[in-house]
């Protein structure tokens, strides 16, 4: 069944007889609300589902900011009692667990959900329940992972959660538990929306749109869902094996019992270093497409850019050791995984040379997208550049462990991931809301951040290379030395710089919040863009186009605009974004099959976490949740892509404004 | 209209922020702290020396690319702004820049590599050691276990803590283990990390080239207490080395009797003995007193406190035993002094009684530990690290009186 929000059309040729089941298969009636939360709990539509991605992600990015503000404060002076021991390991696990797992990668899912369907053309993804499913797993993950902080304490083992300190002798409370079956629910979600992104890019691009036209936010996107797809089941497997560790009595990492930890660190690894690039590509993919659109140019080397997102993707599975120089693999591993990461910087520096090469003479507009993603390639490259002093293994082992480190997947988490995050709010937000966020309110964000962050995470590389070691709840005078510019000195700037940085963050709110009340409506295409997602209205209607472009050239939309004049070779603009629409409008492909909301999705994702209770605290109640979602599958199975009108609930509405049209 | 949150956007505002940037950066530069005990950027030995040596070129690398990047970026920022220049050519690239500009960092990171490889091999080399340690963590403290080797004087095994104590320009190899999670050996003047993982032996080269102390801390998270699980090296040239293995080798002797030593020896022998052993410590019935901190303690260890006042720390070197100036004095003194001092251990009068007795009184308030009885259940009622005994302060006085005699 499909509900299009456009007019049905007068005096339509008849449609086919429709063929639709003579009656029910599923449990409950489909939900057809398209207003109230209805619309939004049991949508499939992967923008309202985007939006809802970026909602979760951004509650997680204030609770990590603030987990973050809290360290800080601890570590503002020497053998401070802002935090216990206790608390502060618990709080420096969760601050990382969530920033990774609960913000950049949901939000980069958001990004992803809700533009790679309109960058490619289409007009949603494959598997639009799926989708739904994924979003609620992820919420379901998150609340389980939380949950812990109120019965009896959160995880404490760092999110590497080395065994064995994360067995149940040395983690006695509940919260590692938590942690462990929190994150395999999250990885349900990652792993269902890789499948679902990878078979939409693969099998539905506009006609016209070969793999290399595609837009190279589409292919970094691809890249990570394809590292997600392979990543995610190593990581589910030592989450098990922890699981079944702490909950069953097994002695997977049991040293007495004949295991080696270094297993663990082996999975965690292979997992955690992909992870890395599942972060920051989908930012890499981001500025890709800000920083063309405000140089006036296409992307400089586009090929290059791909390709070398692609080789990422594959040597990034080769360098895993290189978390591990200390752990004594002996010198040939450690010899190899030290070459391998260092190999690694040259398709990473490919990326930093071409975004430079990009702005080289182009026509430059400041937005405040454009400075957030200029700010990314700048504190990208600090980075990347510590991260070849660690790539030397012999110096690393000086390094690891130390605040060096922190500073260094700061630079490239804070400064790489969050930046073009940021510079995405920005450059997308009149596209999926219909208003601009202010632009004066957004630089100042910009620029708070900016200087917050250098104060906050520069500092650590001197605190590090000084002597300081990492999840250390308290540091003392005694080894902070002597002068002025002591670490003592370097550690309460740090803890400066995270209130500014906060201040920046607030700020953004504070424009979202201004934004969501003003009035004026942000023009059709505010930053003369050069790719599909802007080829439609703003907010986009539900089906995304009314006609599936064709596709002839990379940055179709700015082709679409703009011809070079053949004898002067000046390029002019020969069309506007509204023409287009108009146009689109005008030859709208008629019967648009969208795919319709479902209860199943949020029922089935709502029995994972009652599971994970159930193995924590009784099993009785992991088997009611492993009832529902038996029960949710086979509700979800049997529920008819066409259905008899009378299977929605309500009914279809008869006025006119509704289109319901029975065909696929 | 300039409001609160307005961007500078004038000239001499512009200038005023660069200036700030220029000076944030010579701060940044010249912002190191001056005789930080971790600093690894001063090697006091070969194996700490071979990796600056690799470290110092590859930093100036780093920096000379970051500065050449942040040029291009800066450039290209100001000099091709929207002035109202046509819209450029829609170039998508220069395919012989971006190879050359591919293989140009390829080549540079190939010659980093070969030192690199180098550095590595040579750092593990073993075969040219001239004294083992086995070094064995624990929450939250580390053991020392010297095997017997004759040439050095140690005829019997000495096992201590807190204080790794080895000569100086000898080539000591670490075996490191742990007997419960995993933790990491670093002294960062002497060497890098090297974890120790329970059911794994792994080796670190150390070597001092001057007697003196080298600070170094717990560099793997190793639970709870993980910040209070420090350690120190400390170097003495051979005779003061050979002197530390004599007074090691010794054993406890027993306060005169009447002294309110000899009843803090009571105490213990009521109380700590359960986990601390002190060598040559007897009961009143003459029968050695034989600690059994396996079934009190997760680990199975607890700090052999024969020799506790040889030592200037405790509780996983993370307090002095020094009031603050001896320590000063033993830290600060140069080399050709240090051996005297350090050999002198702690007198009376330098005895820090204050930490001693805080911890004495109740430890877990100091450390974190797991130790509340209430919370053993997970590891069978066995604590990990040191509960609060709730001694009166007469059984203090006592014990501390008793603790100063184990020189």
């Amino acid at each position: 069944m499909a509900i299009i929000e456009r007019p049905a059309p007068v005096g339509a040729p008849a449609l086919p007889a429709p063929v639709t089941p003579t009656r029910t298969y599923g449990a409950l009636r489909r939900p057809v609300a398209t207003t109230g939360w209805k619309s939004w709990v049991f949508t499939v539509d992967h923008k309202k589902l985007g939006i809802m991605y970026g909602a979760v992600a951004m509650f997680f990015f204030i609770v990590g900011g603030i987990e973050a503000v809290l360290i800080r404060l601890q570590l503002a002076a020497p053998d401070n009692k802002v935090l216990t021991a206790d608390v502060y390991n618990q709080m420096f696990t969760m601050h990382a667990t969530t920033m990774v797992f609960l913000f950049v990668m949901p939000m980069a899912a958001a990004f992803a959900n809700y533009f790679v369907p309109l960058q490619i053309g289409a007009r949603d993804v494959a598997f639009p329940r799926i989708n739904a499913f994924g979003f609620w797993t992820l919420v379901g993950g998150g609340i389980i992972v939380n949950l812990s902080w109120f019965l009896g304490g959160a995880a404490d083992g760092g999110w590497f959660m080395y065994a064995p300190n994360s067995g149940p002798v040395f983690s006695p409370s509940n919260g590692v538990d938590f942690w462990a079956l929190g994150l395999q629910i999250t990885g349900i979600a990652s792993l269902t929306g890789a499948v679902n992104l990878i078979v939409t890019v693969l099998n539905m691009r506009a006609p016209g749109m070969s793999l290399m036209k595609m837009p190279v936010f589409t292919w970094l996107q691809l890249v990570v869902q394809f590292l997600l797809l392979f990543a995610i089941p190593v990581i589910t497997v030592a989450l098990f094996l922890l699981s079944f560790q702490r909950s069953f009595g097994a002695t997977f990492f049991d040293v007495s019992a004949g295991a080696d930890p270094l297993l663990w660190q082996h999975l965690f690894w292979i997992f955690g270093h992909p992870e890395v690039y599942i972060l920051v590509l989908p930012s890499f993919g981001i500025i890709s497409e800000v920083l063309p659109v405000f140089s006036k140019k296409p992307l400089f080397g586009y090929p290059f850019v791909v390709f070398s997102g692609a080789a990422i993707g594959f040597v990034g599975w080769g360098v895993w050791a290189h978390h591990m120089f200390a752990s004594g693999l002996g010198p040939v591993s450690v010899a190899v995984f030290s070459i391998a990461t260092m190999a690694i910087a040259v398709p990473t520096g490919v990326k930093i040379i071409n975004w430079t090469m990009t702005i080289w003479g182009g026509k430059l507009n400041f937005t405040a997208a454009m400075h957030f993603a200029i700010g990314l390639v700048v504190l990208f490259t600090i980075g990347g550049l510590s991260g070849v002093t660690h790539a030397v293994a012999p110096s690393d082992t000086q390094q690891t462990d130390t605040y060096y480190i922190v500073a260094h997947f700061h630079y490239v988490l804070f400064g790489g991931a969050i930046f073009g995050l940021f510079a995405g709010f920005y450059y997308w937000w009149p596209k999926v809301f219909g208003k601009q966020l202010n632009e004066r309110l957004g630089k100042a964000n910009f620029w708070l951040m900016v200087i917050g962050m250098n104060l906050t995470f520069g500092p650590m590389h001197m605190i590090g290379l000084q002597g300081q070691p990492r999840r250390m709840y308290i540091w003392t005078e005694a080894r902070a030395g002597e002068g002025l510019f002591n670490l003592g000195f370097w550690n309460r700037v740090a803890s400066i710089g995270s209130l500014i940085l906060t201040v920046g963050v607030l700020l953004f709110l504070i424009n979202v919040w201004k934004t969501a009340r003003s009035k004026q409506v942000a023009p059709l295409d505010p930053w003369d863009a050069r790719t599909l997602e802007w080829m439609t209205t703003s907010p986009p209607k539900e089906h995304n186009f009314d006609a599936i472009p064709t596709v002839r050239h990379l940055d179709e939309f700015f082709h679409r605009k703009y011809a070079q004049d053949s004898v002067t070779h000046e390029i002019k603009q020969v069309s506007t974004a509204e023409d287009i629409v108009r146009d689109q409008e005008a030859n709208a492909d008629k019967h648009i099959h969208m795919p319709s909301p479902s209860y199943w999705p949020i029922i089935l994702a709502s029995g994972l976490p009652v599971i994970a209770l159930g193995v924590i605290y009784a099993i009785p109640v992991a088997i009611v949740g492993a009832v529902i979602v038996v029960l949710a599958l086979f509700g979800w199975s049997l529920e008819p892509s066409t259905a008899p009108e009378t299977d929605f609930d309500p009914p279809a509405s008869e006025d006119g404004t509704k289109e319901l049209a029975p065909l696929g | 209209m300039s409001k609160w949150y307005s961007v500078p956007t004038s000239k001499t505002a512009r200038r005023l922020v660069a200036a700030a940037a220029g000076l944030a950066g010579v701060a940044f530069l010249s912002g190191c702290a001056s005789n930080a005990p971790q600093d690894t950027w001063q090697p006091k030995g070969p194996n700490a020396e071979k990796i600056d040596d690799l470290q110092r070129p590859v930093f100036a690398i780093a920096g000379i690319v970051g500065v050449i990047v942040f040029a291009a970026i800066g450039y290209a920022v100001f000099k091709y702004r929207d002035r109202g220049q046509p819209i450029p050519e829609q170039s998508h690239g220069k395919p012989v820049l971006e190879i050359s500009m591919t293989v140009l960092p390829a080549i540079i990171l190939a010659a980093i590599g070969v030192f690199t490889f180098q550095t590595i091999f040579d750092l593990a080399k073993t075969d040219d050691t001239e004294m083992v340690i086995n070094v064995t963590g624990q929450q939250w403290w580390w053991e020392y276990d010297y095997p017997v080797q004759e040439q050095y004087g140690i005829t019997d095994p000495i096992i201590t803590s807190g204080q790794l104590v080895i000569p100086a320009g000898t080539k000591v190899l670490l075996r490191e283990t742990s007997r419960d999670v995993i933790h990491s050996y670093w002294i960062p003047a002497l060497n890098g990390k090297r974890d120790a993982v329970p059911g794994r032996v792994h080796t670190l080269r150390l070597e001092a080239d001057e007697p003196g102390i080298y600070a170094g801390q717990c560099t793997e998270f190793c639970g709870l207490s993980h910040a209070a699980m420090r350690m120190e090296a400390v170097a003495l040239d051979r005779d003061d080395f050979a002197a530390w293995v004599k007074g090691q080798l010794s054993l406890a002797a027993s306060p005169a009797d009447g002294t309110l030593a000899k009843e803090g020896e009571a105490v213990f022998l009521n109380q700590c003995i359960r986990c601390h052993q002190v060598n040559g410590l007897k009961r009143a019935d003459g029968s050695p007193a034989i600690a059994a901190p396996e079934d009190n303690v997760w680990s199975g260890a607890a700090p052999n406190l024969t020799h506790l006042m040889s030592r200037n720390t405790f509780a996983g070197a993370s307090w002095d035993l020094l009031t603050k100036g001896c320590r000063k004095d033993v830290w600060g003194s140069p080399s050709q002094e240090f051996g005297e001092k350090y050999l002198a251990g702690v007198t009376e009068d330098c005895l820090n009684q204050n930490d001693l007795r805080r911890w004495l009184r109740n430890a877990p308030a100091m450390k974190a530990m797991y130790a509340d009885p209430t919370k053993l259940e997970k590891s069978g009622g066995k604590y990990r690290g040191m509960p609060n005994l709730g001694l009166s302060e007469d059984d203090i006085d006592k014990l501390v009186a008793y603790l100063a005699t184990l020189k």
